[in-house]
This record gives C-alpha cells, structure tokens and sequence, in this order.
C-alpha cells in the first residue's frame, strides 16, 4: 500500500520531509508495501468485529442517543525508537515524582508558596485544593499512584507535555486491548520487531496499590460510579485483570472507623480504594449531597488513615490547567533538576498583560477552561469561525481567571488508515505512570489519533481513535 | 458567662430505614473564646469521633440494621469569653473566598455588595449587616433549608441560616474571606430559636462576628459548635439513608445561663 506523505513543516512519525522513511519505520514500510490491500482491509474489518464482541465501548457525553460508541482502532502502529523512549521516561519519572512533592508540600508547610514561586490564591481559591487534606500524613507520602501524562510532539520533533492527569486518569485499558489485537492481526510484525511488551501492566498496579498501603495482605478493591460511566469496561476490565473486587459505591458501608465490603459471607474490611470516581462524588456527607456515586463517611476513615484511596484526593490541584504552568517550576524547586520535559507556552488570562494579548490573538490561539477536561469547551482559533470567537472573546472578558491559552501546536502526524488509502493523522501520547516502591512505566502508553484530515482534536470523546504504541527494545549485540 | 444547654433531635421516619450514615456536628471544642465544661452526646448505638478539616468535631455514626427513628441529644455547659482573640487556626484565610452553591452571588447580591461595602472594610460590613436584616426581615417559615443565597435574597425574607449565606456571599464577591458558624445563642425572650447561624469575616488580620439576624458584633452569647464554607459544612446533623420514605424532624433546644450547681441534669 501507498503512504501519503505529510503537509510541508510537519513532522511525521514514519515519514522524513524529503519522502523518505525513518529507521526505525524501514522494516514496516517495506512490509506494508508488500501487503495486499485487500488482505489488510479483511484484517481491519476482523479487528472491529473483535472490539464489538469483547464490548470495549465508550459512552459519549452530550450524544443524544446517549449511545456507546466503539473507539476506532488503527492498525498502523506509532513507533518509538530505545533512545527516544528514554528521555521521554525520565522526563516523565521527573515530572511525577515533582508533582508528588508538590502536592505533599502544598498540603503540609506550603514552602513553595512562602517562596512565592506560585501565588497563595491560585491554589487556596482553587476548588481542586482540598482542605480536607492539608496536615494529612499518607503511605509513602504518595498521592499520585497512576499518572496520565499527555506528551505531543511538535513540528520541531521535541516532546512537550500537554497536560498532567492526576486523578482518575482513563484509556490503559485501550493500550492493553491493541496490543493483544495487533500481535493476533499481524503475528509476523512482532517477529521482525522487538517491541517492549506492555502486557504487565495490571500485575504493576496491583504491586502498586498493594504497596500503597501498610496494611499487610491488603484487600483492595476498584470503586467505579457504575456502567453509565464513560470508561465502566476498563474499570471492569482492570478489576478482572488484577482479580480484585469490582465495587459500586452502594456495596461499601462505613462502620468503626473501616470501609467494609459487603459480601455474601458478610462484611469484610476494605484496605486500598482504586477510586475511579471524582473527589467530589466520593462521600455524599461532604461533598455533594446530591449523589449517591460514593460511600457515605468514606472521608471520616480516610482522615483516620484507615483505608488508602488511589490517587488520593485532592490531586486535582496538581493538575489543573491554571497551576500547570508552573510544573516546570516545581521540578527546579524540589528536585533541583532541569526538567526534562518542557511544557507547552501558556498565557494565564487571570494576568492582564497575558489576557490582553490572547485577546489580541484569539484567531490563531487555542484557549482552554481551566477546568475543562476531554476537549469539551475549548477553542482552536485558526479552526473557528467568528462567531465562536467572539463568543470565546466575551467569555474571556467575563471571567478570565478561568481560562488560559496556548499557541495552536502542530502535533505530529502518523500514517493512519483512512477511507482513501494511509494518510496523516495527527496524534498524542498518553504514557501511564505508577508511584510505588519505585516509580514505573510501562514502556508505550495510549497514542490517540484525530481520524478527521487536519484536525488537532484526540480525544475519544471528539471522534478520535488509538493506536498500539510500539517501544522498541534496545537490541544489544551477542 | 456561663451557658447550659440542652438539644434534642430526633428524626423519624414512615418506613423503615435499612441502613443510615451520619456526621454529627453536635459537639464544641475549646478555644481562646469558650471553655467546655461539660459535654454528653447520647445516640442510638456507637460513633467515632473525628475532627474535620476545619477542626470541628466530628462524630460519625453508621446504624445498619433496620430503623424507623435516630434520636440525638446533646447535654453540656460552656463558658464564653466573647473578648478573647480565637488567634489563627493554620487554614489560609484566602480559602474562604470560595464560591459553594449555596453562596453563590448572582448579579443582584453581587450589586447590592458593591452599593453597600463603601469605606473601610469593617465599617462598610457593618453598614451592609444593618441594611441587610432590613432587606430581609426575619421571617420563620420563609425558606427552606436548601434555599441557596440568591433565591433567599430575591425573596426578600428568611431566618438566621439565609442571612448568614447571603451576607457571606456578599462578603466574598467583594473579595473578604467569610465563612458560616453554626452554635447556639443565649437571648432573653423565646422568640428566636436558639440553635443559631452567623457568620465571620476575614478583616484587619482577625475573623469578626456578624450576626445578621440580631444585628450582633460581639459575639457574647454565642456558644460555636462549627464552622465551614456554608451550611452543608458546618450543620449539625447531615446523613444519608436507605429507605424510610418521608422524615420527620423535631428538635428543641434551649440554652439558659448556668447557675450552681454547674451541672444537674444527669
């Protein structure tokens, strides 16, 4: 099959600017050149088919049909050389590990608002700070447990990050589900290349959550908000994987200071939550009354210690869009390091010199919600039409300290199956990260892809599709 | 002075419940400005007790075998100092900005604010209490209990609980950290009902009592039993249940000045 090549200043995961074809592609390329169309649309086809009869589905907020949606699967994997992998893993240990900082600090003596290097009133009126948490003492001082990191590479081939996601990051379970596809799609890819396998990475968390708490032998358990959840396959999936307990908020009780687990040989006590519930849903007696999602006094046990929530609460400060900006800062002041991996330019419009100009630049800005999450509410400046800038424009002036801005990025483009052919889409990459003993990453992570030509938008929620995300071992001679 | 106090709730309810957590908030800790004497909490079966984020006492109570009632009483003596500086509590005021739904200023609080909060801060806080209590008279019965600070606002009307939301909201919309106290107040006629709402603002280094509905800045008769960001923060009571259908709450509280001996009714 034929690859279309790239727009001209775009850089292209596959594909060199002069038409030629990277390295670590050569082997792929002349494979795919060798492959019968037809062959390769049969495989595809068996690929869907498979996806719908497993049921790894995802509900789509604000469809009117309310309908659960397949996220579409591409067969040309993103492929990753050994050195590149590197850096990006250090880089993102780094990040992690100065966020954890960050969050224990800002929780306990606060020195990195004493020192002024982020204003007291951007955390203490954030309403991702919970108060609830400060002067807490956790396991091992972790709060992150599983980290998402969204990582894109811009036309100048570098990683940036593109946003931290430190509450109930979702999608390892799409990482995990493409690999088993594409190893049963195209065995023989797998004995040309070695790709680091990423199959372990429900034992890791296990050995994570395991490690969260002091507990010896703990019983740990998956709290999901239920099946109308967007992402209720991979918590179902997870809980199975690790042969834990998949639990709804209904089955938890609180009594003498423990969580017990309602079970048919009665009630047994609750060690380590993998929540994948909001913090605002968590307890209904101290949060938002109005939901039924959580465990009635869950809070009362935390504070006591007595049960580990993964990733603990209050995490959300960290990952905020308007205290992003400032990550890079927590890696110089805790770690004493340059960070590794650089952020992505951002103007804070709560500055009214940063506002003044996003103001000025709103065609060719992307503005975001601080609080936004999933793509929803955002504008993409050279995307939009006048109305919907103006409309931003007025949104922007009303309440400015809820949005901030950055320079509309040319993610990379990889090769993608597409009605006409293999074309460039473009993509991210969302690598999971576990704290525990040590810090670990599974060698890969989600790679989305914007199946619509030119579109910068990944997420699943916006039409977007994923990948299998191919790290390649470092093949050392005998 | 010395209070006593005596507060009796009970809830029942038309079916039967299976199973009901709460957190109570019923029980006041010792500070610069009030000394607990003497303190029982009786409830239906056990609790733990547990100070919230705020440092309030927090006791939590799980029945989970099948119930039609949950009657709570509260018995102690405590001594308020009113001129004592309470001094910090480590939260950063700043936190108090915050928006919940139950303050949130809408357009029309957000102008009344601006209108009335000319001058000095407490000056101007002062002004905005008195013109407040007179903007919404005191009338038991006006609201309900999940009424937020813009609808009670634009009713004109409501009780000590919708003063507090509202004047908190004003507070905040002009940038002054304010936060709600739930408590007791000792009063000499039997009008009010002395389980009480005020609030505090965050002025000149110091929180400062407003207590809208008896236009009070010293707070002299006022025993507190929490605090938080808005009622749902601080109330006494907040639960959650499994069946029971309708509820029916009563409770009677009084608070009389405590003579010798101290402590009687046991």
């Amino acid at each position: 099959m034929k690859v279309r090549p790239p727009g001209p200043g775009h850089y292209d995961e596959m594909l060199l600017a002069g038409n030629g074809i990277r390295e670590h592609y050569r082997d792929y390329g002349q494979w795919l050149e060798s492959c019968d169309e037809a062959w390769l649309a049969q495989r595809r086809q068996e690929a869907d088919l498979l996806f719908h009869r497993v049921g790894i589905t995802f509900t789509v907020y604000g469809d009117e049909q309310g309908a659960e949606r397949l996220i579409p699967f591409d067969a040309l994997p993103r492929i990753i050389p050994a050195q590149e992998w590197q850096v990006l893993e250090r880089g993102l240990a780094q990040r992690v590990q100065a966020l954890n900082h960050f969050l224990h600090d800002i929780y306990h003596e606060q020195h990195i608002l004493r020192e002024g290097v982020i204003p007291s009133e951007q955390v203490f009126t954030n309403t991702q700070y919970q108060l609830a948490m400060q002067g807490l003492d956790l396991p091992h001082d972790i709060y992150t447990h599983i980290a998402g990191i969204d990582v894109i590479r811009n036309n100048d081939g570098r990683f940036h990050v593109l946003e931290d996601n430190l509450r109930c990051p979702s999608g390892v379970s799409y990482m995990l589900q493409n690999r088993i596809m594409m190893m049963r799609l195209f065995p023989e890819l797998f004995a040309r290349y070695p790709v680091a396998p990423v199959a372990h990475y429900p034992s890791l968390l296990l050995d994570t959550l395991r490690h969260a708490t002091p507990v010896d032998n703990p019983c740990v358990v998956v709290l999901t908000p239920g099946r109308y959840n967007s992402a209720y396959y991979e918590h179902a999936f997870l809980a199975q994987q690790m042969g834990v307990e998949l639990v709804e908020g209904v089955d938890l009780l609180v009594k003498n200071e423990h969580v017990y687990m309602r079970t048919t040989a009665g009630l047994q006590q609750v060690d380590v939550i993998y929540r994948r519930i909001d913090d605002d849903f968590l307890d209904p007696l101290a949060f938002r009354a109005d939901s039924s999602l959580g465990v009635p006094g869950l809070l009362s046990v935390y504070r006591k210690g007595n049960v580990v929530l993964a990733n603990a609460m209050g995490t959300g400060i960290a990952d905020d869009k308007s205290i992003y900006p400032y990550v890079p800062d927590m890696v110089r002041f805790y770690l004493s390091e340059e960070p590794v991996l650089e952020n992505v330019h951002t103007w804070q419009c709560r500055r009214p010199d940063d506002l003044s100009y996003v103001l000025d630049n709103l065609h060719e800005l992307v503005v975001k919600e601080t609080h936004g999450a999933g793509g929803y509410g955002m504008l993409i400046g050279p995307k939009a039409t006048q109305a919907e800038i103006e409309e931003f424009r007025a949104r922007l002036k009303a309440a400015p300290h809820e949005y901030i801005a950055q320079p509309t990025l040319s993610l990379s483009s990889c090769p993608t199956f597409v009605e006409e052919g293999v074309a460039p889409r473009h993509i991210d990459l969302r690598p999971f990260v576990l704290c525990g003993r040590e810090t670990r990453i599974v060698p890969g992570g989600l790679t989305r892809v914007a199946l619509r030509d030119g579109s910068l938008v990944v997420n699943s929620s916006q039409g977007g599709g994923t990948k299998d995300t191919w790290v390649l071992e470092e093949v050392t001679p005998c | 002075m010395k209070l006593s106090i005596s507060h009796d709730t009970t809830y029942a309810y038309e079916g039967e419940v299976s199973r009901s957590t709460q957190y109570i908030r019923l029980t006041p800790h010792s500070s610069e400005r009030q000394t607990v004497f003497q303190w029982t909490l009786d409830l239906p079966v056990d609790a733990s007790q547990l100070h919230d984020a705020y440092g309030n006492i927090v006791h939590v109570m799980t029945i989970d075998h099948p119930h039609d009632a949950i009657a709570i009483r509260a018995r102690g003596v405590v001594e308020i100092l009113p001129d004592a500086d309470e001094g910090s509590d480590g939260i950063n005021p700043l936190f108090f900005l915050r928006e919940t739904p139950l303050t949130r200023a809408d357009e029309s609080i957000r102008d009344y604010a601006a209108l009335h909060m000319q001058g000095a801060a407490r000056r101007g806080l002062e002004h905005l209490m008195a013109d407040l209590l007179l903007r919404m008279p005191y009338t038991p019965g006006s609201t309900h209990v999940y009424e937020t600070a813009a609808e009670s606002f634009a009713k004109g009307a409501g009780v000590c609980q919708d003063h507090t939301h509202v004047f908190i909201a004003c507070c905040r919309s002009q940038g002054i950290p304010a936060r709600y106290v739930s408590g007791y107040l000792h009063t000499d006629d039997d009008e009010h009902l002395a389980s009480h709402a005020w609030a505090e603002a965050w002025v000149d280094d110091h929180w400062h009592t407003f207590d809208v509905t008896n236009g009070l800045l010293v707070p002299s008769h006022h025993l507190k039993l929490a605090i938080g960001l808005d009622y749902m923060e601080a109330c006494p009571v907040r639960g959650v249940r499994w069946g029971g259908d309708n509820e029916h709450l009563s409770a009677q509280a009084a608070v009389s000045l405590a003579e010798y001996p101290l402590f009687t009714d046991q």
